[in-house]
């Protein structure tokens, strides 16, 4: 196992096959030779594997790296082992707000039975309203904001009880 | 020469009378890429300029770019923006003769344009009368009907929440519902069905009173598929005013233009001088002083309705500064100070076309929702045909304080195919890494063919949702992605280039 990366919300593995003469990466299994690998840190470089050059620009946040590579920009994360599993607990349960802002209104209380879109807080963010609906079916457990709260971007603001298993 | 027609050369050679400037000193009360684009041409105008900034914003571009910087205190930085006796105060204390409000803020606020008229300076702008008139939109609804200006069958506004929900359900739908006091999209939805009425009307109605501090709604027949013209005018305040033609901004999202052009696409010379016509009339009869516009809603049928009045200098006011050759901040300074309008409207041409893309920080890919960061990197295209309108420095925090419009990239051409063409090259070159933008989205949206061939409407973007999707990578760019990635951290460069070969292999990410 090498290194573990997240492009598009998906993981990667990418892995030092070997480095001369030329850096060969093993990418998700495959194997890919650079005969140049560009420079370190931020700003332009170009990779080239095969005949071409390919230029793109880089710069790093901590644990992410942002690419800017064929007219597009990628953020590239970097998965740390020894923190990994903090993040994906309570995932399925959990209505986070997509961005900071603070709570308007509440529409539901602890114990609504809600389905998939029912409305159950308008948050506000940038002079802008936002309803945050219910993903799935289930039952609100938990309200963690009250109106007027601030929080930050993916903030936890209603939880739902966790899903039970039908039959 | 046609494709240079509009360039920045010419913009100033206009303005060579530095020894004799028209104001000695000017505060520009606004933030961000139109305070700087305001100080440019104060600046060649041989104006003395002074920025006002809120501690969150010290190393900001505006500051750097004034001739004079004060700070300004509030809860918030858009309270501080927004403290009326706070920016007068240190207009006078600096002898400053002229306050530019910019757009948003107190652009458009006629308390503010009073009390720096009280206060003896001038405000670029209209007089507060105007703005109060235009500002309200049923007292420009009817001021405009009164002038011979179509508006569309609507509900008069109310506080009365019922009332107001009994009589919008009267007229049937689709529904609009707007902020009596509103603009910018707040307070704006759609309403399509009796079922959603009462809460859209409800929410209207609270973000109204949360950020014009008036609760009043207001609901209008909704045309669909509708286009979005709007004529720039110029007024001198003495009944005289003439327009710069027209901009097209249909393509909006949340209720707010990210792409504009001028002239409008597909629009008929008889429609055009209609539409641009009765803008002047409009202007003309409010004796209208300032430069403004005159917004419509154009329907498929040909007909069309005049939405509101925005008596400001406009977000996407460049792309008629490239058709036109005239510097409009320029306008509104030699209005304010009474040299009247800078030319007859039988000498107004334009020259070519011009497309505006607003970059902003958000994710196209979720709803347009606004994004949060640090300004990485920076690069930005150069050519004689772009301006790019910001006020972005490297290191810049990108925060939910101020709005997600970062910027602004204009492209001229000689005609439309080659304006998209150009705006497109462009977006392909600008890099602004750090802080997720819709810089590649406007990329895909220009070059969609339903664009190209102008079939254009505000429901462009929810149309064209499928087709505007970011295209899934191959297995290629993917590897490059990741391996341009890869190299960027610290810990596995050191492991290519420091490390002997065989511990490599073995991995050891974590020291």
């Amino acid at each position: 196992m090498g290194f573990q990366l997240i492009l598009d919300g998906e993981e990667h593995d990418v892995a030092i096959v070997r480095r001369r003469p030329h850096l060969v990466l093993r990418i998700d299994g495959i194997e890919h030779e650079f005969s140049e690998i560009g420079g370190p840190g931020d700003g332009l470089h170009a990779l080239k594997s095969g005949k071409h050059p390919i230029d793109f620009i880089r710069a790093s946040d901590n644990e992410r790296q942002i690419i800017r590579l064929g007219g597009r920009t990628f953020e590239v994360d970097h998965i740390d082992p020894f923190s990994e599993g903090m993040e994906s607990g309570g995932n399925k349960d959990a209505v986070r707000s997509p961005m900071p802002g603070t709570v308007v209104s509440i529409q539901c209380k602890e114990g609504d039975t809600v389905v998939r879109g029912t409305p159950l807080v308008t948050i506000e963010s940038m002079k802008l309203q936002t309803v945050l609906s219910a993903m799935r079916e289930g039952t609100v457990a938990e309200i963690l904001r009250v109106e007027g709260e601030t929080f930050e971007k993916d903030a936890i603001i209603v939880m739902l009880e966790p899903e039970t298993e039908k039959a | 020469m046609g494709d240079a027609g509009w360039s920045v050369g010419r913009l100033a050679e206009r303005g060579h009378h530095m020894s004799n400037p028209l104001f000695n000193k000017v505060l520009v009360a606004n933030r961000g890429e139109i305070a700087c684009r305001i100080m440019r041409t104060l600046s060649q105008m041989g104006i003395s300029t002074v920025a006002i900034y809120h501690a969150a914003e010290t190393k900001a571009r505006h500051v750097q770019m004034a001739d004079k910087a004060v700070e300004i205190y509030g809860e918030t930085p858009v309270a501080a923006h927004l403290d009326m006796g706070q920016i007068i105060e240190i207009a006078r204390n600096l002898e400053v003769d002229a306050i530019h409000p910019g757009y948003g803020f107190l652009s458009e606020n006629a308390n503010f344009a009073a009390a720096v008229a009280d206060a003896g300076m001038t405000f670029i702008g209209p007089d507060a009368e105007t703005i109060a008139l235009m500002g309200d939109k049923i007292s420009a609804r009817n001021f405009a009907e009164k002038h011979n200006v179509a508006v569309a069958p609507s509900v008069m506004p109310t506080d009365d929440l019922d009332d107001f929900i009994e009589k919008a359900a009267g007229i049937g739908y689709p529904l609009l519902i707007k902020a009596a006091a509103g603009g910018g999209g707040k307070g704006m939805s759609i309403v399509r069905e009796a079922a959603a009425l009462v809460e859209a009307a409800r929410v209207a109605s609270s973000e109204a009173l949360r950020y014009f501090g008036d609760g009043r709604v207001y609901a209008e027949t909704y045309v669909d598929h509708p286009r979005h013209i709007e004529v720039q005018v110029l007024g001198d305040g003495k009944g005289g005013a003439i327009h710069l033609f027209e901009r097209e901004c249909s393509v909006q999202r949340r209720f707010q233009k990210i792409i504009e052009e001028a002239p409008a696409p597909n629009l008929s010379a008889e429609l055009r001088d209609e539409i641009c016509t009765s803008a002047t009339r409009l202007a003309a009869a409010a004796n209208y002083k300032n430069a403004g516009t005159v917004e419509y809603i154009l329907g498929a049928d040909g007909r069309f309705f005049f939405l509101e009045m925005n008596t400001r200098l406009q977000v996407e006011h460049p792309v008629t500064e490239m058709i036109t050759g005239i510097d409009l901040v320029r306008a509104q300074i030699e209005i304010a100070a009474g040299k009247g309008l800078p030319l007859p409207q039988s000498e107004v041409r334009t020259s070519g076309h011009a497309v505006e893309c607003r970059i902003c920080a958000e994710n196209p890919e979720q709803d347009f929702m606004p994004e949060t960061g640090v300004v990485r990197h920076l690069g930005v295209p150069e050519a004689e045909w772009l301006r790019f309108e910001n006020a972005l420095t490297h290191g810049q925090k990108i925060t939910a304080d101020f709005d997600p419009m970062l910027a602004k990239l204009v492209a001229h051409g000689p005609n439309r195919d080659a304006a998209i063409e150009r705006s497109i090259a462009a977006l392909g070159e600008l890099a602004l890494l750090g802080v997720k933008t819709n810089i590649d989205y406007l990329a895909r949206l220009i070059n969609h063919d339903a664009f190209r061939a102008a079939e254009l409407h505000t429901g462009f973007i929810a149309q064209h949702r499928d087709d505007l999707a970011p295209k899934a990578l191959n297995e290629t760019e993917r590897a490059q992605i990741l391996a341009a990635a890869f190299l960027g951290f610290r810990q596995t460069r050191d492991l290519i280039v420091g490390t002997p070969e065989p511990h490599a292999a073995i991995g050891g990410w974590r020291n």
